[in-house]
This record gives C-alpha cells, structure tokens and sequence, in this order.
C-alpha cells in the first residue's frame, strides 16, 4: 500500500507540473488550451530526439527539449491564442483543438505513429524505510514538482510580473488601466505553462511510453485538476494534483480500468459543491 | 485639455451613447450626474479606451486617442477609477501602489509618499492586504494609486457610492485637495458633493446628455435636476 501511495505522488506530482500551466491559462486570459497537451507531447518527442545528441544526457536531453518548447508556444500563443482573449470559449475549444490535432500528425509524420519506449534515467532503487523502495527517479519527480510549486509561489508573490498576473487574474481591467499591456504578461505565463507541459512529456516519457496520442487522455486529467484546483490556484491545483494521483494510483491497484474514470468521478462531486467561477 | 465630439457609443448592436460631445478645460473639476443606466460609465469608458466609440472623435493635449487601446491612453496621463471600488484585494496596499508605479517607472516609495500626502492614515494600511480596507479606504487608494505618475486627467466613477457620511468627507477632503492640481471628470449622484466641489455639471440621461450647467446653479435649482436623478 505505501507502495501504492509513494507511486500515486508520482503521479501527482506529473500531473501537478502538467496542469499548473493550464490552470494559469484558463484563469488569466480564460481560454480552455486544448494545445496544451500537445506541447506535453511534443516535449517528450523532443527529448527522444535531443538524447543522441548529448550522448543519452536525460538531464541535457529534457533541458533542450523544455527550451525547444519556448519559440514553439510563443508562436501558439502569437497567432492563436491572442486572436482567442474575449472570444467565446467555444471558439477557443475549437482552435486549440485544431492546433492538438495538427500537433498529431505532425509528430507521426516526423517521428512515426508506434510508441518509442524509454528507458529509466536513473535505474537505482532507493530505500525510504523499513523494506518500501521506490525507483530513485520517481522519488525525483515529486521532489521537482514541490520545487516547481515553491519557485512559482515565490515568483507569484515575490516578483513584479507574478504581482501583475495575480492583479489581472482578479481585474484584468483595472491592470490595464494602470497603463500596462496585460497581454504582454500573459504571454509570459504562457510559455511557462508550456514549459512546465513540455517538462510533464519529458518526466513521464520513461514511465510510460512516448507516442503521438499521449497528450489527449492527459489533458482530460489535468482539465479534471485545474477544476478541482480552482482556476489559477497555484496551491489548489497542487492540492488536488496529488490528491488525484493518489486517486488514480489507489483505484489502479484495485482495479486497473477504472483509475482515469475514478478522477472524473472525483470532479463531478468536487463540482456539486462547489461551482466554478469563470 | 480634453475634446469629445459627437460619439456615438455601442454594446454590440445596443447603441447606448447618442452624439456626445464635451470640451475640457485644464485644471478644471466637472461632474456628470444621471441615473442609472444613463450611459456615465459608458461615456467614462470610452474616454478611457475601453470602449470603442462607433462614430465621432476624441483628442487628448491635441492627440487623436480615439479607439486607442487602455494601457496607451492611460501612459498618455488619464486614468479611469473603475466604479465599485475595485482594488486588487489579494495584494497589499503596497503592492497595488508598486504596480501602479512600475508601467511610469516611478519609484515605489514615491508612489505611496503621494498616497500619503493626500490621506497620511494610509500608513497603517500598507501591509494589510487591499482587500481587508473599508469602502472607503479602498476608494482612497484607488484615487491615489491613480496619482501615480502624475497623470493630468482623472476619470472617476461614483466615488462616494455607497459610503457613509463620514467616509464622504474622507473622499470630499482628498478631491478637493487634488483640485486645480489635475484635471478631473467625475460621476457623482451626490449633489451636495457636487455642489461643493464641482465648476460645471453634466446631466446624462438615455446616453445624451440633457443640460450642462453651473455646478452651484444646480444646487440651487435642485427640483427641476431631481426628474432627471
Ligand atoms: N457590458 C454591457 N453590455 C451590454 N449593455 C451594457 C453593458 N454595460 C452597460 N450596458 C448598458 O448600457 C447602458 C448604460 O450603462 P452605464 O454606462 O453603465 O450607465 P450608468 O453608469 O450611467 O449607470 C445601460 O442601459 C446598460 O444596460
Ligand atoms: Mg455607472
């Protein structure tokens, strides 16, 4: 059972680094980012084809693949998600879902459609206590992912931009009439997201395996987080990330097939008591 | 300083100004008065440039700024004070006062050494968070977080809405120290307010406005104003 938990963190701490970008997204510019979980694929891909070249470095390798990701989301957000701020969210849902499904293609066309397995980076057991070992490089994952939630508090709190994005995140207007171009900074936050999305692939691609559809159940997952989390709630899609991974890990033990439904199942009772606010 | 001629103003199909227009002089304090729904945010708005009027033009310091998008006409020295008290509650006073300093590269211990100098009490505040402040000490750091960079035009909507008549005075003493020293539109329901503050007063009804006039004069015929509040 200790097992269980200790690989339900892991989990969650993936599907926190995944879903914090996401949750930003729709909570400052209010834009539902299908493309999202095409970034989190392309990340993966791209560390696959960045290991040969630091000579199978993971660390280089997801270093590459994360900085890869930074012209590629600037694009999406310059010419897709821009043209999206005010626009009904159907028309968001459609457009980012258009970019996910080139996103697929595209990846088969570069990389071929079968999965292409990865190995575990580190491949050493650690000992927590008394008999429970856990491979080193989960025990990795949610040690970054409490980093990642820590620099981004402080990054929230402390700096000028974060101090910007928590204002518009409240009152997007009154930012702007203080004379600053909001979108400037939600852009910022964008390519962060879409980093953090790229990371997600590069993390998870030694778990499972690296293929063109791998972004679509995940994205489902994460939209189940940031719901649950609280739209742009740093710690509340923290919370409710590990919660649900140990959800899916719990529920996966018992019964394998019912792990992804149970999240959802999760959402729908977190959504009869407490309604979101768009 | 300010000149708007003949807009025309639309919520999608729903026009809601008809052929506004209004001339600015610097230094001067004016009031638009109207009821609900009148169109007096709307037209603030559009000044603003969050709104973006459908026809006529206006010029600021002889700038076309029509259509122009908020934060450039808010870098060119207006500044909107949003109805409804609207300050940024997660952050601290000081905070809201650090972002309203940043976009006009000012220093932040200016920004609230000018909040100070209009409401010195705001001193105990600055740590607490913006959301914890009363009504009224939230209008003041909205009024004075507008200060910031020195802007030379105010646009501020219903300030005294919904405030007790002590708090009031709080809001009529940092107006009428700011007098002369910024320009000023202000929409205000509160006729004595008006009528001590105020030069002239616009009266909106429908999205027109209906009567320009003194702001004593008002005061002084206040039951012919009253059918239009
Ligand atoms: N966002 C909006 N969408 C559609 N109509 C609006 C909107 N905001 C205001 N209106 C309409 O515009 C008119 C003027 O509103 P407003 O400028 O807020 O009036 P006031 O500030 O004088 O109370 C009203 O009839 C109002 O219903
Ligand atoms: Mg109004």
């Amino acid at each position: 059972m200790i097992q269980t938990i200790a690989y339900g963190l892991t989990i969650g701490g993936i599907l926190y680094i995944i879903s914090i970008g996401l949750s930003l997204t729709f909570g400052t510019m209010r834009i539902v980012n299908f493309a999202h979980g095409f970034v989190y694929t392309i990340g993966a891909y791209l560390l696959i084809s960045a290991l040969p070249i630091v000579r199978d470095n993971f660390f280089l390798g997801a270093v590459l693949a994360v900085a890869a990701v930074i012209p590629i989301s600037y694009v999406i957000e310059r010419f897709v998600i821009r043209k999206l701020y005010g626009v009904s969210i159907d028309y968001a849902i459609i457009a980012t879902y258009a970019v996910v499904l080139i996103g697929v293609d595209l990846t088969k066309w570069i990389w071929g459609a079968s999965p292409i397995p990865l190995s575990d980076p580190i491949g050493r057991d650690i000992t927590l206590f008394s008999g429970v070992s856990l491979p080193m490089y989960r025990v990795l994952i949610i040690v970054l992912a409490v980093v990642i939630f820590g620099a981004l508090t402080v990054f929230f709190k402390k700096t000028i931009v974060g101090k910007i994005v928590t204002a518009s995140l409240e009152d997007k207007d009154a930012v702007k009439s203080l004379g600053i171009n909001v979108d400037k900074y939600f852009s910022i936050v964008f390519v962060i997201g879409s980093c953090l999305a790229a990371l997600g692939g590069v993390l998870y691609a030694p778990i499972t395996s690296v293929h063109p559809y791998m972004g679509m159940m995940v994205l489902l997952i994460s939209f189940a987080v940031v719901i649950v989390g609280g739209l742009g709630n740093i710690k509340g899609t923290f919370i409710s990330a590990f919660v649900l991974g140990l959800v899916m890990a719990i529920t996966g033990r018992y019964y394998g097939p019912a792990a992804e439904t149970m999240v959802f199942v999760v959402m729908g009772i977190v959504l009869i008591f407490k309604p979101v606010e768009v | 300083m300010l000149s708007v001629k003949n807009i025309d103003v639309a919520y999608g199909h729903a026009r809601v100004l008809h052929d506004i227009s209004l001339e600015l002089e610097s230094g001067s304090m004016v009031f638009i008065a109207g009821r609900n729904g009148a169109g007096k945010t709307t037209f603030l708005k559009s000044i603003a440039g969050f709104m973006k009027p459908v026809t006529g033009t206006i010029t600021f310091l002889g700038k076309d700024i029509t259509g122009m998008a908020p934060e450039k006409v808010a870098l060119l020295g207006i500044r909107y004070v949003f109805q409804d008290k609207r300050v940024f509650s997660h952050l601290t006073v000081r905070e809201n006062l650090e972002l309203a300093a940043y976009p006009v590269k000012e220093k932040t211990s200016k920004a609230i050494e000018k909040v100070m100098s209009i409401y010195p009490k705001m001193e105990k505040f600055l740590n607490l968070r913006a959301g914890s402040l009363s009504g009224g000490q939230r209008q003041i750091l909205l009024i004075g977080r507008a200060l910031v960079g020195d802007p030379k035009l105010l646009l501020i909507d219903e300030p005294t809405e919904g405030l007790a008549a002590g708090t009031i005075n709080d809001i009529l003493n940092v107006l009428a120290m700011m007098k002369g020293k910024v320009s000023m539109i202000i929409v205000e329901q509160n006729l004595s307010v008006v009528g001590m503050l105020g030069e002239k007063v616009y009266i909106m009804r429908e999205g027109k406005i209906v009567q320009t006039c003194s702001a004593k004069e008002e005061i002084t015929d206040k039951k012919q104003l009253e059918q239009y509040l």
